[in-house]
């Protein structure tokens, strides 16, 4: 019988020890979400390139309002892949982002209606929220330009030679391919009197850094193909400016500053860095960059120098083209969150959008051109890139180019099609099949999507 | 004492059971019936049948390449990792000096984590590389090579470390005995050592194998499938699948269950056969 | 011999020149984490100096970016709780399912077997979703997740070595009227002693090193993340691939595995070969 008792009583703890591991973590975060009431906000950021910015930003908040906050910020690439294994989990993100119709068609379980909020009523644009029937679920928070980034003290010196090939005198007169492949060939030509290594920093091909070419460039294509069509969406591609496309990939590949059998372990970070120590003139990447320029240690790019061209490819009465001009970062709130925990998202989000710290630090820290009519136009951000998109943006006589890639079927089609540019760049696939399989995936993508 | 003991059994075995019963029992259970599932999270699940056995190979030859870059994989740092072990444990145990210091060297690498390691490799191998001008992802057998090379320093002198303990268990009399019958070195070698160290082959055979089947880590920091998901092996892709795709959470779950039975099946057979080779010697 | 000599000198040479070739990727690591990050991929097989020489610049920047003695900490803590855990709890229910034989305890034998051979990704998800269900997302809920998934192969270990033990000593305690679990204590793990050094250490190896489990489960939202969580967060992360902070980070990540291994040498080895005999 007392063997009995004991055996009980082992029994017993052992059971409460279990029990009590389990449950320690429940106990505690119950307390910790209501110990002021205030809920608690998990934002899961996208952009790499400011996770620094974003956690100071947090942290001014909970000093301010003594709200939890912590920021988590995926890999290049990635997002998705985080936001799954984070959304499953019960401390889910209450803050995540959508890069369109598209990623909102992946999340809407999980997209609050923000249809009364007051970030919704300040947009200056209601259409360029993501919305389905009355609900608006994604609200964009930033619109961002992209370009071909240019180092005015290098093109100056360049149009300065009394050998060079061009008629023109100034970078901005270049308003089109053929001219931007004359000057760009003749400055590989030249390029020890220049002192660059070569005209563009390198085409980074490594998976996961190579989102200015497979998405970004592509962007051009695919932008003209929709407007011949008048469409906004297409479940089969013609790719019919692929040898648009093919220019001026070609371009960036012959006169990089680095060999292309390199280009495929080369990173984003990597060419901005050469820009920024001048081992080369131009390079692609969009208004969010300015940070990763000058912050290089040993920059010598000086603030006036930098500039915006558009991305000539060749296409008929390109003259006027503009920049790429629009955005793929929507705010969303989990729905499946606490009430508590949403409202705390979108106090955040409003108190970013509206205090004098949260709008410094939007404008100044992140660089963004905010969508929002809370910002005067003294409050717009300041840095070089930021100023030419706004410049942009505003003159008429120029047509910017539709983010159209927010329509492109996957990040596995965008994945696919990077590494397929990988070994065009390498000389291991011909240009023809690089075409061919990117019009394949993208029917076989948007067919496995839509079946989803 | 049969007796005594009963009434014990939850006392022993309770607090095993709960962790085994939510760590692996249960997972493993709903991972079984979600691979015929289309689901996004659990609360979503739709059955489908056997659907997502279907799509692991149409959708897509990712699945297929995998296990066939896998398989080679395997079977080569198999043989080479074996080998170089052997050899090695055979120098080993000829009785120099210092071979404690030459062991406790080899089997060093054996302790850093995959993802470290992974690292630590990529960095070499795309230095030496950037000198030919090109680097790691210009090609997949670089990448294939490359984890060759990081298995064998990894798990070289876990090997050695099992064949030297076997071989210092070959009795010196036998091995006496045979010199005098006049038997030169390799006939030493093939009838006596290798029959008597046969335990240990089986064993390194069958831990070289199944640990280059379900290599992840490394792989994962190595070339995480670079270029154009050529180096990508099983377990990788079964992870790239379930997280990487939406929609495709089912697929990747089916992947895995291919990959279970795959692995199962290669032990059984992998110890009948050296099991049997034993008794014959 | 002379002729044995020379070839004892031929084998020196040979063993010296693996000794190099084997430590030259840790040597590797060590000379770049002293080097500016520019430099890294420009010239890596050059030693630092002058402008290249980064002090301990890349080991501040490591450190800071990835809170690594953090992550240091939660590694020890996870590590040894699981394996302290594992060894208390699976040497009594090997030893109980070994001793008393039922279809009950055959089958569970046959389970623990079968989940060694198991593959992680065969049930990384629905283990992750499981245990944050149960709020075992934790560093103690790890612990469980280790138990759990650990004991297969630890049991097998022990259930091994349990049947060479003779019963005898058992019953004539049981006799005498001394509790199972107090006999188990006193009697049976003095005994398993060795077998208690093998399972530790490979599952030490296992734990300190594993990625996919404390990433799934944990994650990178929470301040828990083990050094494998962070080295693959510094690396994947932040657009920017820093890679001075990269080495300095591996070679912390490494310094403390070469100590414990410097230490317990002995033990490391004579463990894995036993394990291996009895696996």
């Amino acid at each position: 019988m007392k063997k009995k008792i004991v055996g009980m009583m082992m029994i017993l703890a052992m059971a409460s020890l279990a029990a009590g591991c389990g449950n320690s973590k429940k106990t505690s975060s119950d307390k910790g979400g209501a110990d002021n009431g205030k809920g608690k906000i998990y934002y899961l950021s996208f952009k790499p390139e400011s996770d620094e910015t974003w956690k100071k930003i947090a942290t001014e908040y909970t000093k301010e309002t003594g709200v939890e906050m912590k920021v988590v910020t995926a890999a290049e690439g990635t997002y998705e892949q985080t936001l799954k294994s984070e959304i499953a989990k019960t401390d889910a993100p209450t803050l995540f982002q959508i890069n369109g119709p598209i990623g909102y068609k992946n999340w809407k379980d999980y997209c609050l209606d923000l249809k009364d909020t007051k970030l919704n009523s300040w947009l200056l644009n209601k259409d360029m929220a993501v919305t389905d029937g009355d609900g608006v679920y994604g609200i964009p928070y930033v619109e961002e330009g992209y370009g071909i980034i240019y180092n005015d003290a290098i093109m100056k010196k360049y149009f300065a030679l009394p050998d060079k090939a061009v008629s023109i005198n100034s970078t901005e007169e270049i308003n089109n391919f053929a001219t931007l492949k004359q000057v760009a060939e003749d400055m590989t030509a030249k390029k020890d009197k220049l002192g660059i290594d070569g005209v563009f920093a390198s085409t980074s091909l490594l998976a996961g850094e190579d989102w200015r070419w497979q998405t970004h460039l592509a962007n051009l294509p695919i932008y003209y193909e929709y407007k011949d069509k008048n469409v906004k969406d297409a479940d089969t591609l013609d790719f019919k400016y692929a040898d648009n496309y093919k220019n001026i990939f070609d371009l960036y590949l012959n006169n990089s500053c680095t060999d292309a059998k390199m280009l495929g372990g080369k990173s984003v970070n990597d060419s901005m860095a050469e820009f920024a120590l001048g081992k080369a003139a131009m390079v692609q990447n969009g208004n969010w960059a300015w940070g990763q320029i000058s912050q290089v240690q040993g920059n010598t790019v000086k603030e006036e120098d930098v500039h915006f061209l558009p991305i000539y490819t060749g296409v008929e009465g390109e003259e006027n083209q503009g920049l790429c001009i629009g955005t793929e970062n929507f705010f969303c709130i989990n729905s499946k969150a606490s009430e508590k925990d949403q409202k705390a998202a979108i106090d955040f989000v409003e108190w970013l959008f509206s205090s004098d710290y949260g709008k410094k630090a939007v404008t100044n820290d992140l660089g963004f051109i905010p969508p929002f009519n809370t910002f005067s136009d003294s409050e717009k951000p300041v840095d070089p890139l930021a100023k030419e998109v706004i410049k942009y943006m505003s003159d008429s006589s120029k047509k910017n180019v539709d983010w159209n890639f927010t329509s492109f079927p996957s990040q596995t089609f965008k994945d696919n099609f990077g590494a397929s540019l990988l070994q065009y760049a390498q000389g291991q696939k011909k240009w023809e099949d690089v075409k061919n399989d990117m019009i394949k995936d993208w029917a076989a993508e948007k067919s496995v999507v839509a079946a989803n | 004492m049969q007796k005594v003991l009963k009434k014990y059994f939850l006392v022993f075995t309770l607090p095993t059971l709960i962790a085994f019963a939510i760590a692996f029992v249960l997972p493993f259970v709903f991972g079984v019936y979600l691979s015929f599932c289309s689901f996004r999270t659990v609360s979503d699940t739709k059955w489908v049948g056997l659907d997502n056995y279907i799509k692991a190979f149409t959708v897509n030859k990712e699945f297929f390449n995998a296990l066939i870059f896998t398989v080679k994989f395997a079977i080569v740092s198999l043989l080479s990792i074996n080998v170089f072990a052997f050899l090695l444990s055979m120098v080993l145990t000829r009785g120099l000096k210092g071979t404690n210091l030459f062991r406790t060297v080899f089997f060093m690498p054996n302790l850093v984590g995959g993802i470290v390691l992974g690292y630590i490799w990529q960095c070499i191998i795309n230095g030496v590389l950037s000198k030919f001008g090109t680097t790691l992802s210009y090609s997949s057998s670089y990448g294939y090579w490359g984890l060759i090379i990081l298995m064998n320093w990894q798990m070289i002198g876990y090997m050695m470390v099992i064949y030297v303990a076997a071989l210092q268990n070959v009795s010196p009399d036998l091995i006496d005995a045979s010199k005098v019958d006049g038997a030169n070195a390799f006939q030493r070698l093939r009838y006596i050592t290798i029959p008597m160290v046969m335990p240990s082959i089986t064993i390194c055979t069958f831990l070289t194998l199944s640990n280059s089947f379900k290599l992840f880590d490394q792989n994962l920091a190595l070339t995480a499938g670079m270029p154009a998901k050529q180096t990508e092996m099983l377990a990788l892709n079964i992870y790239n699948t379930f997280y990487g795709r939406i929609g495709f959470e089912g697929v990747g779950q089916a992947k895995a269950v291919m990959f279970l039975i795959l692995v199962a099946a290669i032990a059984l057979i992998q110890l009948r056969f050296t099991r049997s080779k034993e008794v014959e010697a | 011999m002379t002729k044995k000599k020379a070839g004892d000198i031929a084998l020196y040479v040979l063993l010296i020149a693996l000794v190099l070739l084997f430590l030259f990727p840790i040597a590797f690591v060590v000379v770049n984490s002293f080097k500016s990050k520019l430099f890294i991929s420009s010239n890596p097989f050059g030693i630092p100096s002058g402008e290249s020489f980064a002090k301990f610049g890349n080991y501040t920047e490591g450190i800071e970016k990835t809170n690594f003695f953090g992550a240091f900490g939660w590694s020890a803590f996870i590590t040894v709780g699981s394996v302290v855990m594992i060894l208390l709890f699976t040497s009594m229910t090997a030893w109980y399912i070994t001793r008393v034989k039922s279809k009950v305890t055959s089958c569970l034998y046959y389970m623990f077997v079968f989940s060694m051979v198991v593959p992680f990704q065969m049930v990384m998800f629905t283990m992750s979703k499981m245990a944050d269900t149960l709020h075992l997302n934790t560093p103690w809920g790890l612990i469980i997740l280790y138990l759990g998934f650990g004991a297969g192969l630890s049991i097998f270990m022990f259930s091994g070595f349990v049947k060479s033990i003779p019963v005898d000593i058992e019953e004539a305690a049981l006799i005498d009227g001394c509790n199972p679990i107090k006999m188990f204590f006193v009697i049976i793990v003095p005994i398993l002693k060795p077998t208690v050094i093998t399972v530790a250490i490979l599952n030490t190896m296992w734990i300190w090193n594993d990625y996919l489990l404390p990433y799934l489960t944990i994650g990178l939202s929470t301040e828990y993340k083990t050094i494998p969580v962070v080295v693959q967060y510094l690396m994947g992360s932040y657009g920017a691939k820093d890679y001075g902070a990269l080495m300095a980070l591996l070679v912390l990540a490494i310094i403390p595995i070469i100590i414990f291994y410097l230490c317990c040498q002995k033990y490391i080895i004579k463990g894995v070969v036993a394990g291996a005999v009895k696996g």
